[in-house]
């Protein structure tokens, strides 16, 4: 079984009565780096919500493990199991001290004292913040806030961390900040989601899911999905220039072996053609 | 001709305290009425201050702003007038919404200014035409549109000043591609109709390359560089340095250079650089 | 810069008066400030003013500050003693048309005008030596018995650290927002109060908006991180009575029992 599985999920808001998700399953396995794409509005943030029961499915199930998340006496076990970091940085800090921050979640749980300083000790190292530990959060810049953000949520030792869009309020410098974090974190073997609108973040990932009006419209390895360059055009979805400008030679009757996805691949490929 | 020119301007945070903090240091640019300037810069480098002194909103502590040759500070108490001839988009505008209807919010400038009746109702449908406002929004309350609709109601009420000078800073940040795109062409849109000048700070390369005539780059509190947008990019080193970065399709072409092709310098769209390629490949028969 | 000053409270330093528990030093502020209002004679004033001064004196924050703590009052403390001068009874020591200054009088404006100001300096001694997180700490921990009566002190305390936490986050949006408004030309400066508190609409309405909206994304944030309030918390700090909490408690000992001696002892002249 799957670490996590989303069986035909549907979801909608109680005052509406348009249906954000409209029957997506999915499976993620442990230790894996999945990207989740798709325009604003198309229920990649719902989505990522019903991961750690913080929305319930209308219609379907959710598996953490072998927990449903329709169960509420499992709720904090669900949610220290799997984290989910948000968009705006300012508006998930709690406390005006870093470390007590970061001690938030432990210390919802319970943990002993000597165990939370531990843990907060970790997370910041992990994170690169350990010699902020003792400042205020509102002297910080967002890529820094949101680094504090990601290790409120480690501190809580999760298995999976979801990223609900961690950089979109970032620049550029804080976004590198962050997906080096993330990158980090991948590598100590913790199970990664991203949801993003940037091609060039979901570019990282093992597996990237594509998704459009409540449903799944693609899924694949980045270069595959990349590859389909008039599909996410026509959704609206940026794609990497360097795909873009591999994807026009291809219309002009060039051959291309392999769709590069990044600066490096691209400049290879055209010293290859152009010899 | 110039519209804005600004002459040794400076500016310093808390004077005197131990937060003194100088963000803006002997700046002197010159602007030319219709262009399109992008400024671009990290974080804390000065932009927004810079930005800021050129509507009186910051006050330089030396130098000045020469709005058509005319010190903006030379009357103190009618500073409130510049504002409405240099038009400020900040960012993430939509948090300045406060009326009960999309119309009355993009009113309210164009109202300060003094306008009223049917010149008003006029600029207003202008305004939200321009930003891709569909008329049944405008009695909506502005907190019950989308993310891209409450971006777009901000700027329409700057723009329903009819400012001279238009300054947006960072208008794309947070939307996502189809948003952004939209935003951007309606932007290049109604500069071209209006013919007016425009400031666009944003961390995005490839925006900035799409819109700007000449770019302005700001590093600790000082212009380093003024030039046309393949001028400017392709000083990718320099750049480097201090932590900017050029779009992908510059860095490939730059990459490429670096091998011995001969390509231009300073490509900056997808376009361009399909072309040369192409060009390239068709003189050697490869395709 | 707003920021800078809306936190300019604490001090941090690391003086013995820094070092004490903040239960202790909220204990201690509560006992003095009994203390300062139990003087009745000139003998015990002097004490307790010499026990406020030995405080700040060992508190490792600059006495300017502590000047500074008192301009603020310091219309206050002329205003009230005035009026107690004039208010006397007994025999006028002084006396011109329909104002009569008795003994009585000048002894309570000398006695007020102390008072007021020890009380000052010594609230802001516990405000410059304690951060705001010790602070709402061990209020949370101090009215833990109130529980008793059904009072929610851990959501008390959990407002009020949240309360700080935000405050420097609000004042910048306020400033970005006033900005924002300015660049629209409304008009804040001029006009008389009216027309000022009308001009703010434009800044309070988004201030609101902006405000509910952070609230909404941190009770989702702290539910993502299993926060179901004060229940089966733990904390990563706890506080610990050391030996330099006892000597604040043994002094204070010491200053009541001058202080009782000197009422005992010595006329009460208010």
């Amino acid at each position: 079984m799957s670490f996590i599985s989303a069986e035909n999920i549907k979801f909608s808001y109680d005052d509406s009565e348009k249906t954000v998700l409209n029957g997506v399953s999915l499976k993620i396995e442990e230790g894996e780096f999945l990207a989740l794409l798709g325009h604003n509005g198309c229920g990649k943030s719902t989505m990522a919500k019903t991961l750690n029961a913080m929305l319930l499915p209308t219609e379907g199930t959710v598996w953490v493990e072998n927990m449903d998340t329709k169960d509420e006496s499992l709720v904090f076990e669900i949610r220290r199991n799997v984290g989910l970091v948000l968009q705006n940085p300012d508006n998930q800090l709690v406390a005006s001290v870093i470390e007590e921050d970061v001690a938030f979640g432990p210390e919802n749980l319970g943990i002993p004292p000597e165990e939370i300083r531990e843990r907060v000790d970790e997370s910041l190292k992990a994170v690169d913040m350990y010699e902020y530990r003792t400042h205020a959060p509102y002297k910080l810049s967002g890529g820094q806030k949101q680094r504090v953000a990601i290790a409120g949520i480690l501190a809580m030792r999760p298995r999976c961390i979801v990223f609900d869009e961690p950089t979109a309020m970032l620049d550029p410098n804080g976004r590198e900040e962050v997906l080096n974090t993330i990158d980090a974190l991948k590598k100590r073997g913790i199970t990664i989601v991203l949801i993003t609108h940037y091609m060039d973040e979901a570019v990282l990932a093992d597996r990237v899911i594509v998704m459009d009006n409540g449903k799944i419209l693609l899924e694949g390895k980045p270069r595959e999905v990349f590859s389909n360059v008039p599909l996410l055009k026509k959704h609206s979805l940026d794609v990497p220039q360097a795909t873009e400008l591999a994807y026009k030679l291809m219309g002009a009757g060039l051959k291309v072996s392999k769709m590069p996805l990044n600066t490096d691949e691209c400049v290879r490929l055209l010293e290859e053609v152009l010899g | 001709m110039s519209i804005i020119e600004t002459k040794n301007l400076s500016f310093t945070y808390g004077v005197g305290t131990p937060f003194e903090k100088t963000a803006v240091d002997d700046l002197s640019v010159s602007v030319n009425e219709g262009e399109v300037i992008g400024l671009i810069g990290h974080t804390g480098s000065g932009k927004s201050t810079f930005v800021q002194m050129l509507n009186g909103l910051i006050k330089p502590t030396s130098g000045e702003v020469l709005l058509d040759g005319i010190n903006i500070w030379d009357k103190p108490k009618e500073i409130r007038k510049i504002r409405f001839r240099v038009g400020m988009v900040f960012q993430y505008p939509e948090y300045q919404l406060f009326e009960e209807t999309v119309r009355k919010d993009i009113a309210f400038g164009a109202i300060n200014k003094g306008l009223s009746g049917d010149e008003l109702e006029a600029t207003v449908r202008k305004s939200a035409r321009f930003t891709g406002l569909s008329e049944d929004l405008l009695e909506k309350s502005p907190f019950d549109l989308s993310g891209g609709e409450k971006r777009r109601a901000a700027i329409a009420g700057v723009i329903a000043m009819d400012p001279d000078v238009l300054v947006l800073d960072e208008p794309t940040a947070g939307l996502d591609p189809m948003g952004r795109d939209l935003l951007l062409s309606q932007i290049i849109q109604y500069h071209q109709e209006r013919k007016n000048t425009v400031f666009f700070v944003s961390h995005s390369m490839e925006d900035i390359a799409r819109v700007a005539d000449r770019v302005m780059v700001m590093n600790r509190a000082k212009l380093v560089m003024f030039d046309t947008p393949r001028n400017v990019f392709a000083r990718v080193d320099e750049l480097h340095e201090i932590g900017l970065r050029v779009p992908q399709i510059t860095r490939i072409m730059t990459g490429l250079r670096e091998k011995g092709h001969r390509f231009s310098e300073g490509i900056l769209t997808v376009e361009q650089a399909f072309d040369e390629i192409v060009d390239r490949l068709k003189r050697e028969g490869k395709i | 810069m707003i920021r800078d000053v809306a936190l300019g409270q604490y001090i941090p330093g690391n003086g013995i008066v820094h070092r004490t528990d903040p239960r202790v030093k909220i204990l201690l502020l509560i006992a003095f400030i009994v203390f300062i209002f139990c003087s009745f004679s000139f003998v015990s004033l002097g004490i307790v003013t010499a026990a406020v001064a030995v405080i700040i004196l060992l508190s490792d924050v600059s006495l300017k500050l502590y000047l500074k703590s008192l301009k603020v009052i310091i219309v206050i403390v002329l205003i009230t003693s005035l009026l107690n001068l004039f208010y006397g009874t007994g025999d006028p020591i002084f006396k011109w048309g329909f104002i009569s200054v008795t003994m009585a009088g000048v002894y309570r404006a000398i006695f007020v005008s102390v008072r007021i100001i020890l009380l000052i300096l010594i609230s802001s001694c516990l405000t410059f030596t304690t951060s705001p997180t010790d602070l709402t700490d061990a209020i949370e921990r101090l009215m833990k018995p109130l529980k008793v009566f059904h009072i929610k002190v851990h959501e008390i305390a959990m407002m009020m650290t949240i309360a700080l936490r935000f405050v420097p986050t609000l004042l910048e949006e306020t400033d970005k927002i006033m900005s924002a408004q300015k660049a629209r030309g409304a008009d804040m400066e001029s006009g008389g109060i009216i027309k000022k508190i009308k001009a703010m609409t434009p800044v309070l309405i988004p201030l609101f908006v902006s405000a509910f909206r952070r609230a909404y994304e941190l009770a989702m944030a702290m539910e993502c991180r299993c926060y179901h309030g004060g229940q089966g918390r733990t904390r990563m700090k706890t506080l610990h009575m050391k030996g330099s909490d006892c000597v604040g408690i043994i002094y204070a000992a010491v200053v009541l029992a001058g202080i009782v001696l000197g009422n005992i002892f010595f006329t009460a002249v208010i």
